[in-house]
Parts: structure tokens; sequence; C-alpha cells
């Protein structure tokens, strides 16, 4: 199975997190810069963040909006049609599959596979249970609100990252 | 020794795997069968929207209970989301592949919704109870029902909302056959 990317969304809908893989190769986490507003629309369009990524038609930090109004839309969708207790957790489309994991405190885990992967819902579990508390909320120096991906982008939350990816294929 | 036995199951009904523990004496086991074959199974879909290419709710129908009950306004606007989110999904697509369908199937706990876009726009969602089955063959089907008793009709206006009693007693028939 391919991993293709993976997103982390805090409870105030900001992104804070962003890893792509590609050809199975891990890509450098890119810097992740703040919900881009009218002001600072000149500064952000210079970042990292916003160059496209090769071979793909979408930048990684448009993309990553795009992927939290999906969620979002269809999560409230779910929840309109079997009640409040029914969880999203994933969609598949002719090219790739998207597994979504919701954690109480409203951290949102999401990740792009290809098509044959059987559902990933416990494998995210995995990820906030091992990783983000162990290396992300236990971290002192870590802030509590993770504004831009601060705190959460430290190295041994990207080296757990990848080996349980690896695992996972 | 065990033996065990699967029913192959219709392709509408559950999926319910039946193992038959018996005596490694037993040397007939063609018998069995007929055994499984009186368990009743139970029918699962849940509803059948239709959505015509601007996203607009022309058909929706509960079949069994398993979904809320929505009053017409939050239909049409679920169906309106749906069309928005379905656009957007073949956008986020991380292959290179230029043309990427957009959402087929999505999961949650309590249900499995299967869409079926055709190549005019119109969209046939399908709610079933989760680990349901083939839910391929039930749209196409209803596509079928779809194009013979609503397209067919002369009196249909084309994207309006379907009123057509014929489609609705062979969809009735086809999804609900024994009720």
């Amino acid at each position: 199975m391919v991993v293709y990317s993976f997103f982390i969304f805090d409870r105030h809908c900001e992104c804070i997190y962003i890893r792509q893989w590609l050809n199975n190769t891990p890509s450098v986490a890119q810097p992740l810069s703040r919900p881009v507003t009218a002001s600072s629309v000149a500064t952000v369009a210079t970042s990292v963040a916003e160059k496209p990524a090769p071979g793909s038609r979408l930048s990684m930090a448009e993309q990553a909006k795009l992927v939290f109004g999906v969620i979002f839309s269809l999560r409230n969708m779910v929840k309109k049609l079997c009640g409040p207790e029914d969880s999203f957790l994933c969609y598949r489309t002719g090219h790739y599959k998207l597994h979504y994991y919701e954690t109480l405190s409203s951290l949102r885990f999401v990740m792009l596979t290809d098509i044959r992967t059987e559902s990933l819902k416990s494998s995210l579990h995995q990820i906030y249970v091992n990783l983000y508390v162990e290396y992300v909320v236990k971290n002192p120096l870590s802030p509590v609100e993770h504004a831009g991906g601060e705190g959460v982008n430290n190295e041994l939350f990207e080296l757990g990252i990848d080996g349980f990816v690896r695992t996972i294929d | 020794m065990l033996r065990h036995r699967q029913l192959p199951v219709h392709s509408l009904q559950s999926s319910i795997i039946i193992i038959i523990v018996i005596s490694p004496r037993t040397a007939d086991t063609s018998s069995l069968g007929l055994l499984i074959g009186i368990i009743i199974t139970t029918m699962v879909v849940y509803a059948v929207l239709i959505l015509n290419k601007a996203g607009g709710l022309i058909y929706q129908r509960d079949f069994n209970p398993g979904l809320q009950k929505l009053s017409s306004n939050d239909y049409l606007i679920l169906a309106g989301t749906f069309h928005g989110v379905h656009a957007i999904t073949s956008q986020i697509s991380p292959t290179n592949e230029t043309s990427s369908s957009g959402l087929e199937v999505l999961e949650s706990e309590n249900f499995v919704m299967r869409c079926f876009q055709t190549l005019t726009g119109t969209k046939f969602l399908i709610f079933a109870e989760p680990r349901q089955q083939n839910l391929d063959v039930v749209v196409r089907r209803v596509y079928e029902l779809y194009a013979d008793y609503v397209m067919k009709n002369p009196f249909y206006q084309i994207e309006m909302p379907i009123r057509s009693e014929g489609f609705d007693r062979h969809l009735t028939s086809y999804i609900k056959p024994h009720q």
C-alpha cells in the first residue's frame, strides 16, 4: 500500500502538520504558514509552503485547505444523517482513499492512501496515542496551541511518523 | 476435524457467514445447504437519493429505518453540500492522473454510501448498512430503472423532481422484494 500524505488539524480548524510522501521517499516537512488573510497574502505567496509540490497540481497548503473543507462537510453530513454519535471514517474515489480520525478534543488526523488500503482508523489512533501525545503533548518546550505548526514539527515526532508509515506498508 | 461451509449470499442481502460444526463421521453434507437456505436475511438499503447535474435533489426515498428523518429542506441542503464536496474530492487527488473521479464510497460507523455519477452529471446515492456487498450492482440497476421509467416518460421534464409511479413501484420491488 502507498501512503501519499498526512495532515493534522487542530480544534481551531487550522492545519498544524503536513507530511507528504512521493514515490515512497519522504519529502522534507514543509514549514507552515498562518491562515492566509488579505494583508498577509504578499508574504505567504513567497513562502515555501505555497510553492506547488513537484508533480502535483495544487500546493500542499492549498490542498490542506481543500481537505479540511471536505472532512468538515462530510463529518457534519454524517452527523446529521445518523445522529451525533456516528463518525465519518473514510471515503474513496477512483484514485485515492482518505482516512479520518477525530479525537475528543477535536484534533483531526487525516491520511491519504491508495484505494486498496483497509481502514486506518486504529492506525491513526495509534499515531495520536503513541506519537502525538508522547512527543508533542508531553514535550515541555511545546506550546499549548500549535499556531503555524509550532511544536508539532519536532524531530522525534517526524521520525516516529516515518517509522510508523513504513510499518503500515 | 472441522468442516466449514459458507453460503454464497444474495447480492442485496446482508453478508452472513454461517459456520456449521458437524461430526467427522458425517459423510453426506449436501443437505446442509437446505438448512442454510431457510435462514431469513434482512434487506439493508436505507435510502436512495438522486441529484441532478446542478446539485439539486430530484428524488429522495427511505426504504429501511437506519438514517435519521430530515426535513425536505435539510435534504436539499445535504444534496447541495454533497455536490460541492464531490467536486472538491476530485481536485485533491494526490496522484498525477489528470482525470480524477470524485467521491465514490463514503464509510461511517453506521452506514456506507455509494455514489455513482453518470456521464451527464446526474448522481445516484445509495445509503446502506456497513459491510453491504455489491452496492455497485445496486446502483447500476437503479440507474437502469431511472433510464427506463423516468427518462422514457414523455411527461418528465428534465432536471425536475421525479414523480413517477412506475419508477417508485419498480424501485420498491427491486430493493424490498419480500415486503
